[in-house]
Protein backbone atom coordinates (compact mmCIF):
# COMPACT_ATOMS: atom_id res chain seq x y z
CA UNK A 1 0.00 0.00 0.00
CA UNK A 2 1.31 3.43 -0.88
CA UNK A 3 2.03 5.51 2.18
CA UNK A 4 1.58 9.26 2.13
CA UNK A 5 4.79 11.13 2.67
CA UNK A 6 5.82 14.62 3.72
CA UNK A 7 9.26 16.11 3.35
CA UNK A 8 10.22 17.74 6.63
CA UNK A 9 13.08 20.16 7.07
CA UNK A 10 13.86 21.58 10.50
CA UNK A 11 16.58 22.19 13.05
CA UNK A 12 16.88 19.77 15.96
CA UNK A 13 19.22 20.66 18.82
CA UNK A 14 21.21 22.86 16.48
CA UNK A 15 21.48 20.30 13.70
CA UNK A 16 19.69 20.56 10.36
CA UNK A 17 17.39 17.61 9.69
CA UNK A 18 15.83 16.79 6.36
CA UNK A 19 13.76 13.64 6.04
CA UNK A 20 10.61 12.10 4.64
CA UNK A 21 7.97 11.30 7.24
CA UNK A 22 4.51 9.86 7.37
CA UNK A 23 2.36 13.00 7.65
CA UNK A 24 0.11 11.60 10.39
CA UNK A 25 2.79 11.18 13.05
CA UNK A 26 3.03 13.50 16.03
CA UNK A 27 6.12 15.52 16.85
CA UNK A 28 6.57 13.17 19.80
CA UNK A 29 6.57 10.06 17.58
CA UNK A 30 9.06 11.76 15.28
CA UNK A 31 11.43 12.58 18.13
CA UNK A 32 11.16 9.31 20.06
CA UNK A 33 10.64 6.72 17.33
CA UNK A 34 11.97 8.11 14.05
CA UNK A 35 14.92 10.05 15.48
CA UNK A 36 15.40 7.79 18.49
CA UNK A 37 15.75 10.53 21.10
CA UNK A 38 14.13 8.96 24.14
CA UNK A 39 14.61 11.86 26.56
CA UNK A 40 11.24 13.35 25.67
CA UNK A 41 8.59 11.24 27.41
CA UNK A 42 5.04 10.31 26.62
CA UNK A 43 2.77 10.52 29.65
CA UNK A 44 -0.89 11.25 29.04
CA UNK A 45 -0.84 11.84 25.28
CA UNK A 46 -3.53 14.52 25.60
CA UNK A 47 -1.61 17.59 26.64
CA UNK A 48 -2.24 17.44 30.35
CA UNK A 49 0.95 16.12 31.94
CA UNK A 50 3.71 18.03 30.15
CA UNK A 51 6.13 15.07 30.08
CA UNK A 52 6.58 15.59 26.32
CA UNK A 53 7.42 19.30 26.55
CA UNK A 54 9.91 20.46 23.93
CA UNK A 55 10.85 23.93 22.74
CA UNK A 56 9.81 25.13 19.30
CA UNK A 57 11.28 28.49 18.27
CA UNK A 58 11.99 29.21 21.93
CA UNK A 59 8.51 28.36 23.20
CA UNK A 60 7.48 25.38 25.31
CA UNK A 61 4.96 23.15 23.55
CA UNK A 62 3.51 19.68 24.06
CA UNK A 63 5.06 17.40 21.45
CA UNK A 64 2.09 15.02 21.77
CA UNK A 65 -0.35 17.69 20.56
CA UNK A 66 1.27 18.73 17.30
CA UNK A 67 1.94 16.93 14.09
CA UNK A 68 5.58 16.43 13.15
CA UNK A 69 4.87 18.24 9.88
CA UNK A 70 4.08 21.40 11.87
CA UNK A 71 7.76 21.55 12.82
CA UNK A 72 8.74 22.27 9.21
CA UNK A 73 11.12 25.24 9.12
CA UNK A 74 11.16 25.53 12.92
CA UNK A 75 13.96 25.23 15.42
CA UNK A 76 13.39 22.48 17.97
CA UNK A 77 15.17 21.89 21.24
CA UNK A 78 14.73 18.68 23.23
CA UNK A 79 16.25 17.77 26.58
CA UNK A 80 19.17 16.14 24.74
CA UNK A 81 20.14 19.58 23.43
CA UNK A 82 20.54 21.17 26.86
CA UNK A 83 23.96 19.89 27.92
CA UNK A 84 27.23 20.57 26.12
CA UNK A 85 28.93 17.18 26.01
CA UNK A 86 29.48 16.17 29.62
CA UNK A 87 28.83 19.68 30.92
CA UNK A 88 25.30 19.88 32.26
CA UNK A 89 23.19 22.94 31.63
CA UNK A 90 22.89 25.12 34.77
CA UNK A 91 19.18 24.18 35.01
CA UNK A 92 20.08 20.48 35.03
CA UNK A 93 22.79 21.02 37.64
CA UNK A 94 20.52 22.99 39.97
CA UNK A 95 17.82 20.28 39.65
CA UNK A 96 20.40 17.77 40.91
CA UNK A 97 21.61 20.07 43.68
CA UNK A 98 18.05 20.74 44.90
CA UNK A 99 16.92 17.10 44.65
CA UNK A 100 14.27 18.22 42.18
CA UNK A 101 14.33 14.76 40.57
CA UNK A 102 12.87 11.60 42.03
CA UNK A 103 11.56 9.07 39.53
CA UNK A 104 12.65 11.42 36.76
CA UNK A 105 9.83 10.82 34.30
CA UNK A 106 8.54 14.40 34.39
CA UNK A 107 12.03 15.93 34.55
CA UNK A 108 12.84 16.38 30.83
CA UNK A 109 9.54 18.19 30.31
CA UNK A 110 10.00 20.41 33.34
CA UNK A 111 13.56 21.25 32.30
CA UNK A 112 12.24 22.40 28.92
CA UNK A 113 9.44 24.47 30.49
CA UNK A 114 12.00 26.04 32.82
CA UNK A 115 14.43 26.70 29.98
CA UNK A 116 11.69 28.38 27.92
CA UNK A 117 10.71 30.50 30.93
CA UNK A 118 14.28 31.69 31.57
CA UNK A 119 14.68 32.50 27.89
CA UNK A 120 11.63 34.78 28.02
CA UNK A 121 12.16 36.08 31.54
CA UNK A 122 15.62 35.68 33.11
CA UNK A 123 14.40 36.96 36.48
CA UNK A 124 11.10 35.22 37.16
CA UNK A 125 9.48 35.50 40.57
CA UNK A 126 8.06 32.48 42.35
CA UNK A 127 4.55 33.06 41.02
CA UNK A 128 5.82 33.22 37.44
CA UNK A 129 7.78 30.01 37.94
CA UNK A 130 4.73 28.20 39.31
CA UNK A 131 2.66 29.38 36.34
CA UNK A 132 5.34 28.34 33.84
CA UNK A 133 5.40 24.74 35.12
CA UNK A 134 1.65 24.49 35.83
CA UNK A 135 1.35 22.38 32.69
CA UNK A 136 3.87 19.84 34.00
CA UNK A 137 2.68 17.22 36.46
CA UNK A 138 5.05 15.65 38.97
CA UNK A 139 3.76 12.91 41.25
CA UNK A 140 6.91 12.55 43.40
CA UNK A 141 8.48 15.78 44.52
CA UNK A 142 5.57 17.93 45.68
CA UNK A 143 7.03 20.66 43.42
CA UNK A 144 8.84 22.64 46.16
CA UNK A 145 12.26 21.29 45.21
CA UNK A 146 11.49 21.89 41.53
CA UNK A 147 10.57 25.51 42.16
CA UNK A 148 13.71 25.97 44.29
CA UNK A 149 15.74 24.37 41.48
CA UNK A 150 14.36 26.80 38.92
CA UNK A 151 14.91 29.81 41.21
CA UNK A 152 18.52 28.76 41.65
CA UNK A 153 18.93 27.99 37.95
CA UNK A 154 17.79 31.52 37.10
CA UNK A 155 20.55 32.88 39.30
CA UNK A 156 23.17 30.55 37.83
CA UNK A 157 22.17 31.44 34.28
CA UNK A 158 22.43 35.15 35.10
CA UNK A 159 25.88 34.67 36.65
CA UNK A 160 26.99 32.75 33.59
CA UNK A 161 25.82 35.60 31.35
CA UNK A 162 27.51 38.35 33.38
CA UNK B 1 -0.03 7.64 13.38
CA UNK B 2 -2.86 8.37 11.02
CA UNK B 3 -3.23 7.88 7.32
CA UNK B 4 -3.59 11.51 6.32
CA UNK B 5 -1.99 13.99 3.99
CA UNK B 6 -0.61 17.26 5.31
CA UNK B 7 -1.02 20.39 3.20
CA UNK B 8 0.24 23.85 4.10
CA UNK B 9 -1.02 26.49 1.67
CA UNK B 10 1.09 29.61 1.06
CA UNK B 11 -1.80 32.05 0.95
CA UNK B 12 -5.52 32.31 1.56
CA UNK B 13 -6.41 31.80 -2.11
CA UNK B 14 -4.57 28.51 -2.18
CA UNK B 15 -6.33 27.41 1.01
CA UNK B 16 -9.75 28.24 -0.45
CA UNK B 17 -8.97 26.43 -3.71
CA UNK B 18 -8.12 23.34 -1.70
CA UNK B 19 -11.28 23.59 0.39
CA UNK B 20 -13.41 24.02 -2.71
CA UNK B 21 -12.19 20.71 -4.06
CA UNK B 22 -11.56 18.65 -0.92
CA UNK B 23 -13.49 20.47 1.84
CA UNK B 24 -15.61 17.51 3.01
CA UNK B 25 -12.50 15.29 3.37
CA UNK B 26 -10.45 17.99 5.08
CA UNK B 27 -9.80 19.00 8.67
CA UNK B 28 -8.53 22.52 9.11
CA UNK B 29 -5.48 22.52 11.35
CA UNK B 30 -4.34 25.60 13.24
CA UNK B 31 -2.57 24.77 16.51
CA UNK B 32 -3.55 21.12 16.41
CA UNK B 33 -4.21 20.76 20.13
CA UNK B 34 -7.79 19.57 19.58
CA UNK B 35 -7.29 17.93 16.17
CA UNK B 36 -4.59 15.59 17.41
CA UNK B 37 -6.64 14.46 20.41
CA UNK B 38 -9.77 13.87 18.29
CA UNK B 39 -7.77 11.89 15.74
CA UNK B 40 -6.22 9.74 18.44
CA UNK B 41 -9.64 9.17 19.94
CA UNK B 42 -10.89 8.07 16.53
CA UNK B 43 -13.68 10.67 16.36
CA UNK B 44 -11.98 12.56 13.55
CA UNK B 45 -11.11 10.72 10.37
CA UNK B 46 -10.11 13.07 7.60
CA UNK B 47 -8.05 12.40 4.55
CA UNK B 48 -6.40 15.82 4.54
CA UNK B 49 -5.02 18.18 7.16
CA UNK B 50 -4.96 21.75 5.91
CA UNK B 51 -2.51 23.71 8.07
CA UNK B 52 -3.64 27.36 8.04
CA UNK B 53 -1.55 28.43 11.02
CA UNK B 54 1.02 30.34 8.98
CA UNK B 55 -1.34 32.20 6.65
CA UNK B 56 -0.45 35.89 7.09
CA UNK B 57 -4.13 36.81 6.60
CA UNK B 58 -4.95 34.99 9.87
CA UNK B 59 -2.14 36.32 12.01
CA UNK B 60 -2.80 39.96 12.99
CA UNK B 61 -4.40 41.80 15.90
CA UNK B 62 -5.57 45.29 14.99
CA UNK B 63 -7.52 48.24 16.30
CA UNK B 64 -8.74 50.42 13.50
CA UNK B 65 -11.72 52.74 13.03
CA UNK B 66 -13.26 51.79 16.35
CA UNK B 67 -13.12 48.08 15.52
CA UNK B 68 -10.99 45.46 17.22
CA UNK B 69 -9.98 42.50 15.08
CA UNK B 70 -8.03 39.36 15.88
CA UNK B 71 -6.86 36.90 13.26
CA UNK B 72 -8.14 33.35 13.72
CA UNK B 73 -4.59 31.99 13.68
CA UNK B 74 -3.41 34.17 16.57
CA UNK B 75 -2.26 31.97 19.45
CA UNK B 76 -3.68 32.15 22.96
CA UNK B 77 -0.26 33.31 24.22
CA UNK B 78 -0.29 36.14 21.67
CA UNK B 79 -3.79 37.20 22.82
CA UNK B 80 -2.53 37.12 26.41
CA UNK B 81 0.46 39.32 25.58
CA UNK B 82 -1.22 41.76 23.20
CA UNK B 83 -1.34 45.32 24.46
CA UNK B 84 -4.21 46.05 22.03
CA UNK B 85 -6.31 43.17 23.39
CA UNK B 86 -5.51 44.25 26.95
CA UNK B 87 -6.79 47.73 26.28
CA UNK B 88 -9.89 46.93 24.24
CA UNK B 89 -10.93 43.43 25.37
CA UNK B 90 -9.51 42.92 28.87
CA UNK B 91 -11.76 39.96 29.77
CA UNK B 92 -10.49 38.10 26.68
CA UNK B 93 -6.94 38.74 27.76
CA UNK B 94 -7.63 37.42 31.28
CA UNK B 95 -9.23 34.29 29.79
CA UNK B 96 -6.20 33.78 27.52
CA UNK B 97 -3.85 34.09 30.45
CA UNK B 98 -5.72 31.34 32.35
CA UNK B 99 -6.29 29.09 29.32
CA UNK B 100 -4.96 25.50 29.76
CA UNK B 101 -1.20 25.40 30.42
CA UNK B 102 1.60 27.36 28.83
CA UNK B 103 2.55 24.58 26.39
CA UNK B 104 -1.01 24.58 25.01
CA UNK B 105 -1.37 28.38 24.99
CA UNK B 106 1.76 28.61 22.86
CA UNK B 107 0.18 26.67 20.00
CA UNK B 108 -3.61 26.74 20.41
CA UNK B 109 -5.37 29.49 18.45
CA UNK B 110 -8.46 31.59 19.07
CA UNK B 111 -9.94 30.40 15.76
CA UNK B 112 -9.45 26.78 16.72
CA UNK B 113 -10.96 27.35 20.14
CA UNK B 114 -14.09 28.87 18.59
CA UNK B 115 -14.46 26.44 15.68
CA UNK B 116 -14.00 23.39 17.91
CA UNK B 117 -17.30 24.43 19.54
CA UNK B 118 -16.56 22.94 22.93
CA UNK B 119 -19.10 24.16 25.50
CA UNK B 120 -16.03 24.86 27.67
CA UNK B 121 -14.02 26.96 25.18
CA UNK B 122 -12.48 29.66 27.35
CA UNK B 123 -12.35 32.35 24.66
CA UNK B 124 -16.05 32.11 23.81
CA UNK B 125 -17.69 33.90 26.78
CA UNK B 126 -15.30 36.88 26.44
CA UNK B 127 -15.99 37.04 22.69
CA UNK B 128 -19.73 36.98 23.40
CA UNK B 129 -19.61 40.03 25.69
CA UNK B 130 -17.87 41.91 22.87
CA UNK B 131 -20.64 41.03 20.37
CA UNK B 132 -17.95 39.31 18.31
CA UNK B 133 -18.54 37.99 14.82
CA UNK B 134 -16.37 35.55 12.91
CA UNK B 135 -15.49 36.61 9.39
CA UNK B 136 -15.79 33.46 7.34
CA UNK B 137 -14.55 33.03 3.78
CA UNK B 138 -15.21 30.37 1.21
CA UNK B 139 -14.87 30.10 -2.58
CA UNK B 140 -18.42 31.53 -2.67
CA UNK B 141 -17.45 34.71 -0.84
CA UNK B 142 -17.43 36.14 2.64
CA UNK B 143 -19.96 36.31 5.46
CA UNK B 144 -20.08 37.29 9.11
CA UNK B 145 -21.19 34.69 11.64
CA UNK B 146 -22.09 35.84 15.18
CA UNK B 147 -20.22 33.77 17.76
CA UNK B 148 -23.52 32.73 19.32
CA UNK B 149 -24.48 31.04 16.03
CA UNK B 150 -21.15 29.28 15.45
CA UNK B 151 -22.02 26.18 17.47
CA UNK B 152 -25.15 24.16 16.69
CA UNK B 153 -24.48 22.08 19.80
CA UNK B 154 -21.50 20.70 21.69
CA UNK B 155 -18.58 20.17 19.27
CA UNK B 156 -20.87 20.85 16.33
CA UNK B 157 -19.66 23.70 14.15
CA UNK B 158 -22.29 25.17 11.83
CA UNK B 159 -19.75 26.27 9.21
CA UNK B 160 -19.68 24.45 5.87
CA UNK B 161 -16.70 22.24 5.01
CA UNK B 162 -15.46 24.78 2.45
CA UNK B 163 -15.50 27.68 4.91
CA UNK B 164 -12.61 29.10 6.89
CA UNK B 165 -12.59 31.69 9.70
CA UNK B 166 -10.07 34.39 8.86
CA UNK B 167 -10.61 36.75 11.79
CA UNK B 168 -12.94 37.97 14.48
CA UNK B 169 -14.39 41.45 14.80
CA UNK B 170 -15.05 42.60 18.35
CA UNK B 171 -16.87 45.66 19.61
CA UNK B 172 -14.18 47.21 21.80
CA UNK B 173 -14.73 47.93 25.47
CA UNK B 174 -16.78 51.16 25.75
CA UNK B 175 -15.11 54.06 27.59
CA UNK B 176 -17.55 53.85 30.50
CA UNK B 177 -16.49 50.26 31.28
CA UNK B 178 -14.08 50.18 34.17
CA UNK B 179 -14.62 46.60 35.22
CA UNK B 180 -14.05 43.50 33.13
CA UNK B 181 -13.20 40.01 34.28
CA UNK B 182 -13.24 36.32 33.43
CA UNK B 183 -13.39 33.59 36.04
CA UNK B 184 -13.81 29.86 35.88
CA UNK B 185 -14.06 26.83 38.11
CA UNK B 186 -12.16 23.67 37.15
CA UNK B 187 -10.91 20.63 39.02
CA UNK B 188 -7.55 22.32 39.37
CA UNK B 189 -6.65 25.99 39.32
CA UNK B 190 -4.34 25.68 36.32
CA UNK B 191 -4.71 23.57 33.20
CA UNK B 192 -8.05 21.90 33.99
CA UNK B 193 -10.96 22.30 31.60
CA UNK B 194 -13.58 24.74 32.90
CA UNK B 195 -16.61 23.29 34.66
CA UNK B 196 -18.13 26.74 34.50
CA UNK B 197 -16.82 30.04 33.23
CA UNK B 198 -18.10 33.60 33.24
CA UNK B 199 -17.12 36.78 31.44
CA UNK B 200 -18.31 40.23 32.41
CA UNK B 201 -17.90 43.84 31.37
CA UNK B 202 -19.57 46.62 33.40
CA UNK B 203 -19.68 50.39 33.60
CA UNK B 204 -20.91 52.32 36.63
CA UNK B 205 -21.89 55.94 37.16
CA UNK B 206 -20.45 57.98 40.06
CA UNK B 207 -23.32 56.86 42.30
CA UNK B 208 -22.58 53.19 41.38
CA UNK B 209 -25.61 52.84 39.10
CA UNK B 210 -24.78 50.24 36.45
CA UNK B 211 -24.83 52.00 33.10
CA UNK B 212 -23.47 49.19 30.93
CA UNK B 213 -23.50 45.47 31.53
CA UNK B 214 -22.56 42.44 29.46
CA UNK B 215 -22.46 38.91 30.83
CA UNK B 216 -21.84 35.47 29.31
CA UNK B 217 -21.76 32.00 30.82
CA UNK B 218 -19.66 29.14 29.47
CA UNK B 219 -19.32 25.38 30.06
CA UNK B 220 -22.72 24.98 31.80
CA UNK B 221 -24.96 24.84 28.73
CA UNK B 222 -24.49 22.99 25.40
CA UNK B 223 -23.19 26.21 23.88
CA UNK B 224 -22.01 29.34 25.73
CA UNK B 225 -24.53 32.20 25.85
CA UNK B 226 -24.98 35.77 26.82
CA UNK B 227 -27.74 35.93 29.44
CA UNK B 228 -29.68 39.05 28.53
CA UNK B 229 -32.20 38.65 31.34
CA UNK B 230 -29.32 38.78 33.82
CA UNK B 231 -27.93 41.86 32.10
CA UNK B 232 -31.31 43.57 32.35
CA UNK B 233 -31.66 42.69 36.04
CA UNK B 234 -28.57 44.71 36.85
CA UNK B 235 -28.77 47.52 34.30
CA UNK B 236 -29.74 50.91 35.78
CA UNK B 237 -29.55 49.51 39.31
CA UNK B 238 -27.24 50.30 42.18
CA UNK B 239 -26.07 46.80 43.08
CA UNK B 240 -25.77 45.49 46.59
CA UNK B 241 -24.87 42.04 47.82
CA UNK B 242 -28.51 40.99 48.07
CA UNK B 243 -29.14 41.89 44.42
CA UNK B 244 -26.04 39.98 43.32
CA UNK B 245 -27.15 36.81 45.15
CA UNK B 246 -30.65 37.17 43.70
CA UNK B 247 -29.28 37.65 40.18
CA UNK B 248 -26.98 34.64 40.67
CA UNK B 249 -30.00 32.58 41.74
CA UNK B 250 -31.92 33.55 38.60
CA UNK B 251 -28.86 32.72 36.48
CA UNK B 252 -28.70 29.22 37.97
CA UNK B 253 -32.43 28.80 37.27
CA UNK B 254 -32.04 29.88 33.65
CA UNK B 255 -29.12 27.47 33.21
CA UNK B 256 -31.34 24.64 34.48
CA UNK B 257 -34.16 25.81 32.16
CA UNK B 258 -31.76 25.05 29.30
CA UNK B 259 -30.10 21.84 30.48
CA UNK B 260 -32.92 20.29 32.53
CA UNK B 261 -32.33 19.29 36.13
CA UNK B 262 -29.39 16.90 35.89
CA UNK B 263 -27.60 15.19 38.76
CA UNK B 264 -24.86 17.79 38.57
CA UNK B 265 -27.38 20.55 39.36
CA UNK B 266 -26.93 19.83 43.08
CA UNK B 267 -23.40 21.17 42.68
CA UNK B 268 -23.84 23.57 39.82
CA UNK B 269 -26.75 25.58 41.20
CA UNK B 270 -24.93 26.93 44.27
CA UNK B 271 -21.59 27.01 42.44
CA UNK B 272 -22.95 29.24 39.66
CA UNK B 273 -24.51 31.54 42.21
CA UNK B 274 -21.31 31.66 44.24
CA UNK B 275 -19.04 32.24 41.24
CA UNK B 276 -21.37 34.97 39.98
CA UNK B 277 -21.28 36.83 43.29
CA UNK B 278 -17.50 36.43 43.59
CA UNK B 279 -17.05 37.74 40.06
CA UNK B 280 -19.31 40.76 40.62
CA UNK B 281 -18.08 41.77 44.10
CA UNK B 282 -15.92 44.65 42.78
CA UNK B 283 -19.18 46.31 41.65
CA UNK B 284 -20.27 46.81 45.27
CA UNK B 285 -16.91 47.66 46.79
Amino acid sequence: MKKNSYHLHFTLNGEEKSLDIEPGISALELIRNTLDLKGTKEGCGIGECGACTIMVDGKAVNACLIFAAQLDGRSVLTVEGLSRGDALHPIQQSFIDHHAVQCGFCTPGILMSAHALLGENPQPNREQIVKAVAGNLCRCTGYQSIIAGIEDAAERCREKES
Amino acid sequence: MFDVEYIRPQDLGEALDFLEEYGPDTTILAGGTDVMIDMRAGVLKSRYLLDVSRLPELRTIMFDNGELTSGAGVTITEIGQSEIIGRHAPALQIAADRFAGRQVRNIATIGGNVAHCSPCGDTIPPLLIHDAVAVVVSPAGQRNVPIEEMAGGPYHCTLRPDELITHFILRPKPKEVEFADFQKIGRRKELAIARMSMAVMAGQAADKTISFFRFALGACTPTPHRFREIEEMLLDRVPDEKLLWETGRVLAERMIDITGRRLSAVYKEPAIQGLFVRLMLPLIQ
